[in-house]
């Protein structure tokens, strides 16, 4: 079959949408090949229609009041379609990108649209077929949905960057061997099944052993640069998590939200002096401050929270805390380290940033009004024997009450921290197994106990 | 193919005029939902807006006026009468132009500054002006050895005027002359600005700044008063610690601006170290004699005189 002229509706040639004809891409535009209209159409292609389809690729506006609407258009194409249905050679085409298309060459369903052919009931298919469709989407994509929300403004996940440091000294000063390695590997899937679910961001920061950092004045001096520099790379994030590469997030079911910030007043405490291990004067006696740098509880306000850690035996404990994007942030950012302080007391900082932010905030009173204590176990649970030897509740993981995160600190300090990794990972995917899996369980528990079985732990 | 069958133009009317009048009607339930779905975006959008606004703004010192001066005395040095003449200064200053005046005795703050040298007291006297006075807008620390030369000019027509600072800032300047590496901000803006302060020929000068209330001035005045630093032996003391700070810590500098020294603190003739066009001239705001009180063979209350009757006579016939 030839063409007079160029079935292109454009002026010019070429068609209107790549990859609406079959066998696109294979067929130059201009020169029609035969092969690609459908043979027994003696006018393939329906000119009204494709005039139709090009006025709405180019967008035009147009002021017919007839077929130009979009509804009308898919009605007049969905109609069209159905003729299909009705004769379904092998050689039709079939579009690609349908839904549908499974659904047609289904064999039950063929059937079922023999007895819709009546105009009267297209109304009744078309509401079938809409509901498939949504119950499809609801099967494939509603992970996808719910992630999306997740993250989005309204979800309020985008808001929150978790900064995982990771590679720590980079195998410069010892050697990284393979429990290392599963550490690493192990902690970061942990904290990416953790952000994803909740569309939070997930920063990897890669503490290299770099020069900058190697002079005696600044060791392990990393971390407010990366969180200043996570804090330009995430503009619209508010709330910054910083994660030892140490700990293990165990319930992926708990969003940060929900655990904290939708109720923060309720969770922390900022007179220092209801836990207060290194014996911080609180509040501030200077006769000279004003109220609020004497006040035991700040200005009372969620707001003004811009730091939330928690303190462990020894003092604070900079493992897991939460730093807010703001001017007060900035500042204690920048005042954290500085070369006349650090000159004076880096024999003294033996935990150096960890010791320079309990220096600071007992020196300088304004730092005193933002910073938020959580009880330890609420962001920072420790496994048994990292806080002293014995078994505080107030300190240690406790299982019962799902406590979000475990911390091993301290664990390359004659421990192993692999094991304990391990250990954790198994224990959360063992919390969080699936009710299905929970109703084996016990079934298998009271089987046991029917047939007499001593339980084996 | 897509258009796998022509449309059949139908020789009836009827149901062409139908479909047309269907998705007109359509059109309308389209448009409507449409509107609808929009407006309720919006309105999302902008709530969310409102709210996550509110959460990284900074409170300006909203709802303070007025403007303390304050004085420290520091009576182990100073005479008793050459004090009175100050306080006469400040409170003449003070009246005419309805400043309030904070004066503070350093003895005071003896314990605070603790084994450093006492001009460190700058600092904690300021914090303590500024929680007695919290709905105050500026604060004028103006040193016991300075007097004020011009008291018709005040401190807004001078500088906190709209506009004013633009044109007295030095942007791009080093913060420590001569030749300090950190340089002023080249593109600070006036509403960015927290602290006035001059420089003299060789170091900051804390005898003469306007610091502005809220939590800039807080941060501010804790972070040079920091026990690390007093105990450091800079060389002269918080005049040092000051230059420190403003070149180590971006955020202090960043709401900082530096005037021209003759603006806030002129030298007279006897003091050392005085910048390039920083010495006393006739219709100056201040005259510091600075180092008058601890240098050899100098004596504030025999420098003073002569100004002080030239001020007085001013201050008489305005």
């Amino acid at each position: 079959m030839t063409l007079s002229r160029s079935p292109s509706p454009r002026a010019g040639g070429g068609w209107s949408s790549p990859g609406l004809i079959p066998a696109s891409g294979t067929t130059s535009p201009r020169g029609a090949s035969p092969g690609s209209l459908s043979p027994g159409t003696p006018t393939g292609i329906s000119w009204a229609a494709a005039k139709a389809k090009s006025d709405e690729v180019r967008g035009y506006p147009s002021f017919q009041t007839r077929n130009s609407g979009f509804f009308s258009r898919q009605r007049h194409k969905i109609s069209t379609r159905f003729h299909s249905f009705r004769r379904p050679s092998s050689r039709e085409y079939v579009d690609k990108d349908d839904y549908g298309r499974d659904w047609k060459s289904s064999g039950g369903g063929r059937g079922l649209i023999c007895g819709l052919r009546t105009p009267i009931r297209r109304g009744r298919f078309r509401l079938l077929l809409a509901l498939l469709l949504v119950w499809i989407g609801c099967l494939f994509c509603w992970p996808t949905i719910v992630q999306t929300y997740r993250r989005s403004p309204i979800g309020g996940g985008s808001k929150f960057v978790i900064i995982l440091g990771s590679n720590v000294e980079g195998g410069v000063m010892e050697w990284k061997g393979a429990r290392e390695w599963a550490v690493e590997r192990n902690s970061i899937w942990n904290k990416k099944r953790y952000a994803k679910k909740w569309g939070y961001e997930l920063e990897l920061a890669n503490l290299l052993a770099k020069k900058r950092y190697s002079h005696e004045w600044r060791e392990s001096w990393e971390k407010g640069d990366v969180i200043r520099e996570a804090m330009r790379k995430y503009p619209d994030a508010e709330w910054f998590w910083w994660l030892d590469l140490n700990t293990w997030v165990m319930e992926y079911d708990t969003s940060l939200q929900h655990h904290l910030f939708n109720d923060l007043e309720s969770h922390v405490y900022r007179d220092i002096t209801a836990n207060n291990p290194l014996n911080i004067t609180h509040p501030l006696p200077e006769f000279w401050l004003d109220e609020l740098g004497r006040s035991l509880e700040g200005d009372g306000k969620a707001d003004s929270l811009n730091m939330l850690l928690t303190q462990d035996c020894d003092g604070f404990n900079l493992g897991s805390f939460f730093l807010r994007r703001s001017l007060w942030t900035d500042r204690l950012l920048d005042a954290w380290w500085d070369p006349v302080m650090y000159e004076q007391m880096h024999m003294k900082w033996e935990h150096k940033e960890q010791d320079a932010l309990e220096y600071i905030y007992q020196s300088q009173p304004w730092v005193r009004s933002s910073v938020g204590f959580l009880p330890q176990r609420s962001i920072n649970a420790y496994p048994p024997g990292a806080c002293d030897d014995g078994d505080d509740s107030v300190v240690h993981y406790q299982q019962d009450a799902h406590d979000l995160i475990v911390n091993m600190a301290g664990c390359m300090f004659g421990r192993d921290c692999w094991s304990e990794i391990y250990h954790y990972r198994e224990l959360s995917n063992w919390l969080a197994r699936s009710s299905w899996e929970r109703f084996r369980h016990g079934l298998g528990d009271v089987y046991d106990r029917v047939t007499g079985k001593p339980k084996d732990d | 193919m897509q258009f796998a069958l022509p449309p059949r133009r139908s020789p009836h009317p009827l149901p062409l005029s139908r479909s047309s009048r269907m998705s007109s009607y359509r059109r309308k339930q389209l448009k409507s939902v449409a509107v609808l779905a929009f407006a309720i975006l919006s309105l999302i959008y902008l709530l969310h807006y409102l709210y996550s606004s509110g959460s990284t703004s900074i409170a300006a010192p909203a709802g303070t006026t007025g403007v303390v001066l304050v004085t420290l005395l520091d009576r182990r040095r100073f005479s008793e009468s050459y004090l009175k003449k100050i306080i006469a200064n400040r409170e003449d200053y003070a009246k005419r132009h309805g400043y309030t005046n904070f004066f503070a005795s350093v003895s005071d703050y003896d314990e605070a500054v603790g084994d450093a040298p006492m001009s460190w007291a700058v600092a904690p006297a300021t914090r303590h002006a500024m929680a007695t006075h919290p709905r105050s807008a500026y604060f004028f620390h103006l040193a016991a050895n300075a007097l004020i030369m011009n008291p018709t000019k005040s401190l807004k027509s001078h500088i906190l005027e709209k506009g004013r600072l633009e044109d007295l800032m030095l942007k791009d300047v080093p913060v420590v002359p001569p030749d300090s590496i950190i340089k002023t901000f080249a593109h600070q803006k006036e509403n960015d600005v927290d602290l006035i302060i001059t420089q003299d020929g060789e170091d900051l000068n804390p005898g003469s700044f306007i610091l502005k209330n809220g939590e800039f001035a807080r941060f501010f005045l804790d972070i040079w008063f920091d026990p690390l630093y007093r105990n450091f032996n800079f060389g002269k003391a918080e005049t040092h610690g000051l230059d420190h700070i403003m070149q180590w810590h971006p955020t202090v500098l960043a709401r900082t601006a530096l005037v021209p020294q003759r603006i806030l603190g002129s030298y007279s003739h006897d003091s050392p170290g005085a910048s390039l066009d920083g010495t006393y001239k006739d219709g100056d705001l201040v005259i510091q004699f600075r180092g008058c009180e601890d240098t050899e063979g100098r004596d504030c209350a025999h420098e003073l005189e002569p100004y002080y009757k030239l001020w007085e006579k001013k201050a008489q016939s305005d």
